[in-house]
């Protein structure tokens, strides 16, 4: 049997905005304390009314963008009835006809992963489970998501993982969301279904309750195999009715069945009648794109074109505050060495402490570079950690603790002297081994406090023992 | 001083100034108005009698309400009063916040005298299928008032308050107004808020004030109108300021549209209603009339169709987990809308109903387009006929949409139109003449209005309680 996994996405993003979808309220709803954040409007109170929020709607068509996909330059919202607890108006206000966002896709690897849509809804309150009771936090209800809807175009686990890591990475670039699965700020919902010997599909699977990135990519690959295992027993192909969901347990690492004949719920959509139909004009959505920051992927893309590895390259578009810093570092200039020289202490030393972008001073880091042969590796990088934590320029540092390495023959020579006086025994394991020459060259370094030229230290050691 | 009930807003104010009595006395004497129709009538749901002397004593008559008793459709929240829809599913129901509406009446002094009985949900144009009790029509109480806002028409047909608010989806301002022998003006889809008001048909459901008079209902419009940040439907256009009345209808080109006298109209009503016309016609209008306009009967399936799937979902918040009952509690006829809504929402049929409704709405909207590019307004009867026996909507569950014809067409397009008294039928009862005009031309509605009643004096004629 020859298996193609066919697997699409759901992802809810939920935007960071400051106040909810429909109303002022306060969005920002984790840890808050149960039905505070509320008011009649996201409690669906008789006679209460939405009104959009206009910033959800601006970064709603700002992510679509990022997405590459196309502006729907008029959109309305559409009601989706269905009853749930926390479902405070018997119906969630959403866009099925005519999102914000359509046809974009995402590049992984090469091939492309189109994305049917991008469009924006409400939250849904909570529901909390306390032994036999069930108690209602409407805290998130109306908090504004955009929800991206890929076509079935990813064929694995990893693959799901790039596509989850490449929005999640494109949602925190624009600032529009923290994109937190654990906090629930991001949700993902695979869809899972098998090609097999290139004839059959297997029924529709949707996963729900996936609370973490490696969550997503177990209970893809358990669907895969327990579906080629189903398959293999009764040969049940998709249709019209069989879709199912099942739910994924964290814990006993495996899916199990909630919901059969997802193809008969019927949502009776229809337009929302309480918000008029809305207008983007075309040099509207062109500015919103102008407010677009350079992309994860045109980062990398720059990056390479200076020679930086993919390895390199990736970490430093990892995330905007750090790639913001590489860039003011780089300030323009497209001298590979140089890029390097600055991707070296910014992944290196200045990796393990948070760096504030104000603090950063390229020309520190230009000082550095054009002196770089004069000073060790080493001291560079204590340099560069100093100097931004004094914000000190690092020359004058390395001046006043005398730290230029000494290229001066002379005094390099009488320090090497020296060192063949005070270890007899590593001279001795030199004439056996000259490979142990670099014993004898540390001393030298650490007498010189690091100053001499390891270079010029070797060969004058060498010259002083043949 | 007594019967100070009696009084207009002018009326009212002048005497409240001069000192001649307080507001409290105005209170008290709806009041007493109020109990004295109880039993006959049953026009309020909730009679807020305490509170309202209590606002009464400090009540700031400086304000252009301040002082003057409003009664209230049961459909509009009021901040601590018991709020119903005339529904029993919410009949512990107390708001948590105040509807626009209401806030403005407020800011503006007026003091909420009570709650008004209305077909429950506003489902119905009769005031019969209130789960409260039908309201009687103060002009004989073996007759219904009309509906949904016919606990306000009668309220102030039989001076129970000085002014009144309802709300109009299709007729419920200007219907029950006919039928009780008041003026009911239902301004432009969207010019009045119509946040914390309980929806029924959202797309086109349009508070708006019931009144002894033309120059009270404008007064009154003009308090609860403008942009409302809270209702992403309200207009962006500040309060409508009633303009100077005209002296002349001069220039005004009336519209009277044939297909609005169907064969089933009333012999009295049509020849009132043409009567009305040539009044307005001596008073200077050029009438016009108009045998192209869409029959409004086409009206009955799009608003049907379209006020039963909003319903359905409007509906759906009273889901037994709050406001005290269970979907139980829902009477037969909201049942049977939530249920027919549903149908005509569900996947199959949504192409076949809503969509197709919607296409039909629009080409109504077109219609009057078209007119309004050769007259200024139209004018017809409100009803085909004249309040209706007690009883009449037993076993009728399309009473409303039949009786609301003639109003339904240029609700579903979202105009301004007025219903005012224009003379009565053979028994006594009440005629309502309907003056239609575009969208946001409150000012026309309002010209004509108050030159016909100038000149004429069907609005003083009261009911004999």
């Amino acid at each position: 049997m020859t298996i193609t996994p066919i697997i699409g996405l759901e992802v809810h993003i939920e935007l960071k905005t400051k106040s909810k979808m429909f109303c002022g309220c306060d969005a920002q709803h984790f840890h808050a304390q149960p039905n505070t954040h509320t008011c009649p409007v996201c409690l669906g109170l008789p006679g209460a009314l939405p009104v959009p929020n206009k910033t959800a709607c601006e970064w709603t068509i700002k992510l679509g963008l990022a997405l590459g996909c196309s502006i729907n330059e008029e959109t309305f919202f559409e009601r989706k009835n269905y009853f749930y607890p926390d479902l405070a108006k018997g119906y969630q206000i959403t866009q099925l006809q005519k999102p914000f966002a359509i046809n974009g896709h995402l590049t992984i690897d090469g091939h492309d992963i189109r994305i049917n849509r991008a469009h924006q809804e409400e939250d849904t309150g909570k529901s909390i489970h306390v032994g036999d009771e069930t108690l209602l936090d409407f805290n998130r209800s109306g908090v504004p998501l955009v929800e991206i809807v890929s076509e079935p175009d990813i064929t694995s686990a990893g693959e799901a993982k790039i596509y989850l890591n490449k929005i999640q990475q494109i949602v925190r670039y624009l600032g529009v969301s923290d994109a937190d699965i654990e906090k629930g700020s991001m949700r993902c919902e695979p869809t899972v279904n098998l090609y097999v010997d290139g004839k059959y599909y297997t029924p529709l699977v949707e996963i729900k309750n996936v609370a973490s990135l490696t969550g997503v990519m177990n209970a893809i690959n358990f669907e895969i195999d327990r579906q080629t295992k189903q398959f293999e027993s009764d040969h049940v192909e998709k249709n019209s009715t069989n879709k199912t969901t099942r739910g994924w347990d964290a814990d006993k690492n495996q899916t199990f069945l909630q919901r059969e004949k997802e193809g008969s719920a019927d949502y009776r959509y229809f337009p929302e009648p309480d918000i008029p139909p809305i207008v983007f004009t075309k040099d509207q959505i062109e500015t919103i794109r102008a407010t677009l920051p350079e992309l994860p992927d045109q980062k990398i893309a720059k990056y390479k074109s200076l020679n930086l590895s993919d390895f390199d390259a990736n970490l430093l578009a990892e995330d905007l505050v750090f790639s913001s810093i590489f860039d003011k570092v780089l300030n323009g200039s497209t001298d590979p060495e140089y890029a390097k020289f600055i991707t070296n202490l910014l992944i290196g030393p200045l990796k393990t402490i948070s760096l504030d972008i104000k603090k950063i001073k390229p020309d520190y880091f230009q000082k550095l570079f054009s002196r770089r042969s004069d000073l060790s590796s080493t001291i560079i990088k204590q340099l560069i950690l100093e100097s931004y934590q004094s914000d000190t320029d690092p020359l004058e540092i390395a001046k006043a603790k005398n730290l230029f390495q000494v290229s001066d023959t002379g005094a390099i020579e009488e320090l090497a002297k020296q060192v063949i006086t005070d270890n007899p025994k590593a001279v001795n394991d030199y004439k056996k081994n000259p490979l142990s020459i670099g014993f004898l060259v540390g001393q030298l370094m650490k007498v010189s406090g690091g100053s001499a030229n390891p270079q010029l230290a070797k060969q004058l050691l060498e010259k002083l023992l043949s | 001083m007594s019967d100070l009930n009696k009084l207009t807003i002018k009326e009212a104010r002048e005497g409240l100034l001069s000192k001649k009595f307080s507001s409290k006395e105005l209170v008290v004497d709806c009041l007493s108005q109020i109990k004295k129709n109880a039993s006959n009538l049953n026009t309020f749901v909730t009679v807020c009698e305490k509170e309202s002397i209590k606002s009464a004593e400090t009540a700031d008559i400086s304000k252009p309400l301040g002082g003057i008793p409003v009664a209230v459709k049961d459909n509009f929240l009021t901040l601590g009063i018991r709020t119903t829809a005339s529904s029993k599913l919410l009949d512990k129901y107390i708001a948590q916040y105040d509807a626009t509406v209401v806030a403005k009446l407020k800011s503006a002094g007026a003091i909420i005298i009570g709650k008004t009985n209305m077909d429950a949900w506003a489902h119905g144009s009769s005031t019969e299928t209130s789960d409260f009790g039908p309201t009687k029509n103060p002009w004989d109480i073996t007759r219904l008032p009309g509906g949904s806002s016919g606990g306000s028409a009668a309220a102030i047909a039989a001076d129970e308050a000085i002014i009144s608010v309802g709300s109009e989806t299709a007729g419920s301002i200007r219907q029950p107004a006919s039928w009780s022998g008041v003026v009911g003006f239902k301004p432009t889809y969207g010019r009045v808020s119509r946040y914390g008001i309980i929806a029924m048909k959202s797309s086109t459901d349009s508070p708006g004030p019931i009144c002894k008079t033309v120059d009270d209902a404008a007064e009154v419009l003009g308090i609860i109108s403008g942009h409302d940040p809270f209702d992403a439907t309200s207009i962006d256009e500040v309060s409508w300021i009633k303009p100077s009345p005209l002296t002349s209808l001069k220039g005004i080109k009336l519209g009277l549209p044939l297909s609005y006298f169907s064969p089933q109209t009333k012999p009295e009503v049509k020849t009132t209603i043409l009567a009305a016309a040539e009044t307005l016609k001596k008073l200077g209008a050029e009438i016009i009339e108009l045998s192209d306009v869409l029959d409004p009967k086409y009206s009955i399936a799009v608003y049907t169709i379209l006020q039963r799937s909003e319903v359905s979902s409007n509906l759906a918040r009273f889901d037994g987990i709050r406001y005290g009952h269970d979907r139980s509690y829902f009477s037969e006829e909201a049942k049977r809308r939530i249920m027919l809504g549903t149908y005509s929402l569900s996947a199959g049929y949504y192409d076949a109903y809503y969509l197709k409704a919607q296409k039909v709405r629009t080409l109504i909207c077109q219609d009057f387009d078209k007119h309004f590019t050769r007259v200024d307004a139209m004018i017809s009867p409100i009803s085909p006929t004249t309040a209706l026996p007690v009883g009449a909507t037993k076993g009728q569950s399309m009473f409303g949409e039949i009786q609301d014809q003639l109003v339904e067409p240029s609700s579903i397009a979202g105009l301004a139109g007025i219903s005012i008294p224009c003379g009565f039928d053979n028994n006594g009862l009440p005629i309502g003449l309907n003056i239609m005009a575009p969208q946001l031309r409150e000012d026309i509605v309002y010209q004509i209005a108050k030159i016909f009643e100038d000149n004429t004096e069907y609005h003083l004629q009261r009911p004999n309680l």
